[in-house]
């Protein structure tokens, strides 16, 4: 006879309570691993998709992502005639925060991605639909998570611009969508100026000018060299010749352009252990919180659900039962309890992750890991319950 | 032959200075078909005597016979006592102790699948058993769903279930209204007499006394005398 089955049918709404309860801590267990790896992947996400050997950028800095990096526009000119370059273009990245569609003030955060069209080195990835920018100008190609459509127009500063591509989970370290713009265009839309402010600045660089006694047409003649003429980029992106060398490459162009190089490797260590290093941690602790409370709640649940049937295990042991059918009784019921309640977690998290609002990443191995943690959890509570059920003495039966 | 025999049986708890002999050296018969009753006040030794005979607590010193099985002789288990219990003895208890989410047949059964009998033979044993015991109405109800007198008749289908030589009752009345009472004791003796079973019951219950083929009255932890009584006709079961 079956005594788990039994008192499980016995007892079925409250069964299936508890295991929904287990399972609804076990979603958020399994939602938060998607959360840790997702963290990552999209901090590494644009990183590795763009196709680039080397990434320059300004000496002594850490960017074009972990900090801001800002070199001269033509350097990449220099760059390009570093020997055992192949290609060498200009990237300027940077956040904003608009209003993108036409009609809807809500303003969204972005980051814009302005890359040479010419060259294509930087171009998206990931396109799903539509094309890669071919103009020099007024077209872009956006995340889906921004809602545009191929087609729409949208307002960027004080120009349109049309979107030929759609691209889908191409986020910013931050988990933001990219928008990808050509590169005099990325940079109109990060230096133009409001009016008020140009007029502003133009007052206060022709005080300065004529403080040290420069004035009338002399001072207007240089205004225009002191206004911030905005060309500058974030990182140059470098394909070498197939037969370069690239470590030679970097080292001639740290030593003779004072620039900084990284390899794609190199860029993408430099952001797990700078920027996502604490969110990572942060995230991992949660979740090692979280595997270790969701063991002891499992743990708690079957031992009670042991506890509750004491007197009638005593019973058993007093008729004459053998150890293994009371083994079996606790066993069963901790493991329906617990693989009833990761299937039904496993469920809600296929449920909940495609409208999660960030990028939730799943692994085989971490979901099979965290299966197997809560398997042993839930095994290791079971043999504490046929311990303590086990000691428990047959003349518990005996007595009112 | 005796169907139980008990010869200087005692039982001692803790040891030193602190060890304190809750059972004197204590022997008795009970012969098949007998009902006998442990008579005593609360710490007489009747619950460890039970105890000790059931070899749930061992005893300390003695000799054990149960159907001409030596379960135990002086610190020497002769037999698997878990097994022997579920082949040899029947229990029932005073708050009956029916396994809750178990319907009546099921907790009948269960005692004969316990002793192998396939799923399909048990229930109908179950069922037979049930009848026996005028129950076979609320064969497929839960405990909870049954009265404290009819919870007793199936706790007592279950202890007869594995055809005992031996039933042993823990205060089978004290949890029952004195009616019910007189039907359990006249169920207890009919099940003596016609399945030829040995039947020790533990009681305070004076009203039962009557009843009883012998009663063996414990005080102190020792057998202070044996009554037995003339067989007096308990009141017929009602249809």
């Amino acid at each position: 006879m079956e005594l788990a089955l039994k008192d499980i049918r016995r007892h079925l709404g409250r069964f299936l309570a508890t295991m929904a309860g287990v399972a609804m801590l076990l979603a958020i267990v399994l939602v938060m691993n998607g959360i840790y790896r997702g963290n990552i992947e999209d901090g590494v996400w644009l990183i590795e998709n763009t196709a680039t050997d080397l990434w320059v950028v300004e000496g002594g800095r850490g960017g074009p992502f972990n900090e801001p990096s800002r070199l001269p526009q033509d350097s990449y000119r220099s760059v390009a005639a570093t020997p055992g370059v192949g290609q060498a273009s200009p990237l300027v990245v940077y956040t904003a925060q608009r209003a993108l569609r036409e009609g809807d003030p809500r303003s969204q955060q972005f980051t814009v991605v302005g890359y040479d069209v010419h060259t294509g080195l930087g171009r998206p990835g990931r396109l799903v639909q539509g094309r890669t920018i071919e103009a020099p100008h007024w077209e872009i190609v956006a995340d889906r998570k921004l809602g545009l459509r191929i087609g729409e127009l949208t307002t960027l500063g004080n120009d349109r611009y049309r979107v030929v591509g759609l691209t889908q989970g191409a986020v910013d370290a931050s988990g933001n969508p990219l928008v990808y713009l050509s590169l005099p265009d990325a940079q109109k839309v990060q230096f133009e100026q409001d009016p008020h402010a140009i007029v502003g600045s133009r007052a206060a660089n022709l005080q300065r000018l004529e403080r040290i006694g420069v004035r009338g047409a002399q001072a207007a003649a240089l205004l225009p060299l002191l206004a911030d003429s905005g060309g500058t980029i974030n990182a140059v992106l470098v394909r070498l010749h197939p037969s370069s060398d690239g470590g030679r490459v970097a080292q001639h162009v740290r030593d003779w352009l004072h620039y900084d190089v990284y390899t794609t490797a190199q860029e993408r260590t430099l952001m797990l252990e700078g920027r996502l290093s604490r969110m990572s941690s942060v995230l991992g602790l949660f979740r090692a919180l979280l595997v270790l409370v969701s063991i002891v709640i499992i743990g708690l649940v079957v031992y009670v659900l042991t506890i509750e049937k004491i007197r009638s295990i005593a019973t058993l042991k007093l008729i004459g039962a053998p150890n293994h059918l009371i083994v079996r009784l606790i066993l069963t019921q901790s493991l329906l309890l617990t693989l009833g309640a990761f299937a039904v977690a496993y469920a809600l998290r296929e449920g909940i992750a495609p409208g999660f609002p960030r990028t939730l990443a799943f692994t085989q191995l971490e979901t099979g890991v965290t299966f197997v943690v809560m398997l042993v959890g839930g095994v290791l509570a079971s043999l504490l319950a046929i311990w303590h059920a086990l000691r428990t003495p047959a003349q518990l039966a005996l007595g009112g | 032959m005796a169907m139980v025999e008990i010869s200087n049986v005692s039982q001692t708890f803790g040891s030193g200075e602190t060890a304190v002999q809750a059972l004197k050296p204590t022997s008795l018969a009970v012969e098949a078909g007998e009902l006998a009753a442990l008579l005593g006040p609360s710490g007489s030794g009747k619950s460890t005597l039970l105890l000790a005979i059931s070899m749930i607590q061992p005893p300390a010193t003695g000799r054990i016979v149960i159907g001409g099985e030596r379960l135990y002789d002086d610190g020497h288990t002769g037999v698997d006592v878990r097994a022997f219990r579920r082949r040899k003895i029947g229990f029932v208890f005073q708050q009956h102790n029916l396994i809750p989410f178990l319907t009546a047949r099921e907790n009948v059964a269960l005692m004969l699948q316990l002793n192998g009998v396939g799923r399909r033979a048990a229930a109908r044993r179950a069922g037979e058993l049930l009848e026996y015991l005028e129950i076979a109405h609320r064969a497929d109800a839960l405990p909870a769903r049954l009265s404290g007198g009819e919870q007793q008749r199936v706790a007592i289908g279950r202890a007869l279930a594995n055809d005992p030589v031996l039933v042993l009752a823990d205060e089978p009345t004290s949890a029952l209204d004195t009616e019910r009472g007189m039907k359990s004791m006249a169920l207890l003796r009919r099940i003596a007499r016609e399945r030829g079973s040995a039947v020790i019951t533990v009681t305070h219950d004076h009203r039962m006394i009557d009843g009883f083929d012998t009663v063996y009255h414990l005080d102190d932890g020792r057998l202070a005398r044996v009554e037995r009584a003339p067989r007096v006709a308990l009141p017929r079961i009602p249809g």
